[in-house]
């Protein structure tokens, strides 16, 4: 049984004029347990439309989404989908509820009726797994960006999901702050095994999943590890999307005639390319 | 500068007033603002100001705060006192014109203003030393019965929460769009009161279409953590009556009596 399993999805925004625009075309995909999956396109390629898709947020107008073998056009199911899969958005002041911190992550666990003594302990885990104890009786706006957006997936995590998907994240924050959030996502992945589903525009942030898809114009057109993704460097620019900086140093040094291996994506895979590239260098004269 | 709003008014502390059960403090709240039209005597007068003194010893707030929060009802004083002073028959003691000041109507000018006071400082006693997110959960709980005759206490409640949570949010950004209109050439700093309210107008609108994008987001995000209404909601935090609660209903009763004792005791003044 996959996490999420999307089947053949099409989907359009009503528009009033009259004309409606494909959203969706034909997606297929799914996102196996366990997994940390990014999802990739330049703006207005769909992609936080198929993340909607995941939580019953949208229902698709052809097609079938099945999360963990529960179809989402199914209204019994529809609070299980939600709290199963938690989303967190980009705005981190658009979706606090509350004034306090920890007032805020029982908003979830309350809204599912879940015992009192029972939300409040799983408010003190879910904030204790994003470092936010600390702050738990603090005003909520009074918090940095990347604190905010750790309360509202802390407000996920109580709600006990298996999967989360972050609808870009980390758009609205300073570096200091996107390092916060997607220390705690990776943390969460690793330690407690939630499913993660990333939609970003940083690459940095796309190469630590496990699996990277891209979409353009509704459609899913590349998949697989971020190494496989991004040694296609001109596919990618192709689709308007950048590339690790790490990766097109050394695509634009293998265009000058210099022998780098293909998909390095981090800084110190690079270092350790360029230097054995130098040693091999003075070794050869 | 807007940052230096505080609504609400609350000031944290763990006085046995900041203790009470909310939903009981607001209660009494409401029975004092009635209790104070009981008295029609000083010495009633005098009992209702006394307890409400008694309350703010026990709240161990600055008394420099308390009556800075009167001064903004001073106007209202004033205006009802000279209405009174001059429109209350009795005895004569000033006279020019057809202005007459009378013995009866400095009485009863006096004793309005205290009255006003009186509520005054006892409403603000009590958002003092609640938080209004505990006094917004004691509304909904104290309003609850209130959901037979189909009157939308969650949502009530519901509302107020999200506008607390965003009363700050707006603040900052009506500061930041200020800014921005300014750094653009915007004047708001002079002018006579008609050209400076126009000059808000490019405040607002940018404000006005922002909120709407917020409270979308907003409504989305509540979804997403299944939010479906007060139906089947549980609250982490339970509201636990203790014995104090039960004393401070049982003096405010006490109060009641003894002022509809005084009212039989001594000759009415209003």
């Amino acid at each position: 049984m996959e996490m999420i399993e999307v089947r053949d999805v099409q989907f359009r925004y009503d528009e009033e004029e009259g004309s409606s625009a494909v959203v969706l075309d034909g997606i297929h995909m799914t996102v196996r347990k366990g997994e940390f999956v990014a999802l990739l396109g330049h703006n207005g390629c769909g992609k936080s439309t198929l993340a909607k898709h995941f939580n019953a947020m949208l229902l698709p107008l052809g097609g079938a989404v099945l999360v963990k073998d529960m179809n989402t056009t199914d209204e019994r199911h529809k609070y299980d989908i939600r709290s199963t899969v938690g989303m967190v958005l980009q705005n981190p002041d658009n979706q606090l509820v509350s004034t306090i911190v920890e007032e805020d992550v029982a908003f979830g666990p309350e809204n599912l009726g879940v015992e009192p003594a029972v939300i409040r302990t799983r408010v003190d885990e879910a904030l204790k797994a994003v470092g936010m104890y600390d702050y738990r009786d603090h005003a909520a706006h009074k918090l940095s960006g990347g604190q905010k957006q750790r309360v509202a997936i802390a407000g996920v995590l109580a709600m006990q999901p298996e999967c989360i998907v972050l609808d870009e994240p980390t758009a609205m924050l300073d570096p200091r702050g996107r390092r916060e959030v997607m220390d705690t996502v990776c943390r969460l992945n690793r330690e407690q095994g939630i499913t993660i589903v990333l939609i970003t525009h940083y690459m940095e942030e796309a190469v630590l999943a496990d699996r990277v898809l891209v979409m353009d114009d509704g459609k899913v057109v590349r998949e697989g590890t971020p190494r496989q993704v991004f040694s296609q460097v001109e596919q990618l620019r192709a689709l308007e999307l950048d590339v690790p900086q790490p990766t097109e140093l050394c695509h634009v040094l293998q265009q000058e005639g210099i022998t780098l291996p293909d998909g390095v994506l981090t800084i110190e895979e690079c270092a350790e390319a360029l230097l054995q590239q130098l040693e091999g260098y003075h070794g050869g004269h | 500068m807007l940052s230096d709003i505080t609504i609400g008014q609350f000031f944290p502390g763990n006085s046995v007033l900041h203790r009470i059960d909310p939903r009981v403090k607001l209660a009494l709240t409401f029975i004092y603002i009635v209790a104070v039209f009981i008295p029609r005597n000083w010495w009633g007068l005098g009992l209702a100001v006394a307890a409400l003194i008694g309350a703010a010893l026990l709240s161990r707030l600055p008394a420099r705060l308390l009556l800075k929060g009167l001064k903004p009802v001073l106007p209202l004083i004033v205006l009802t006192s000279i209405i009174n002073l001059f429109y209350v028959d009795g005895t004569v003691l000033w006279h020019w014109w057809i202005f007459r000041i009378t013995w009866e109507g400095i009485a009863t000018a006096a004793f309005i203003a205290i009255r006003i006071l009186c509520l005054i400082a006892g409403t603000s006693l009590l958002t003092y030393t609640t938080s209004p997110t505990t006094l917004t959960d004691a509304l909904e709980r104290l309003l609850s019965p209130l959901r037979v005759i189909r009157v939308p206490v969650h949502e009530i409640a519901m509302m107020m929460t999200i506008a607390l949570r965003f009363i700050p949010t707006l603040i900052e950004e009506t500061d930041k769009i200020m800014s921005a209109q300014k750094a653009r050439g915007a004047d708001m700093e002079s002018g006579g009161l008609m050209q400076r309210v126009r000059a808000l107008i490019p405040v607002l609108i940018p404000l006005f279409i922002s909120s709407f994008r917020r409270a979308y987001e907003l409504a989305t995000a509540m979804e997403c953590r299944c939010y479906h209404g007060g139906e089947g909601r549980t609250r982490m935090k339970q509201l636990h009556m203790r014995s104090g609660d039960y004393v401070a209903l049982l003096l405010m009763a006490l109060l009641i009596a003894a002022l509809f004792v005084l009212n039989t005791q001594f000759p009415k003044v209003i």
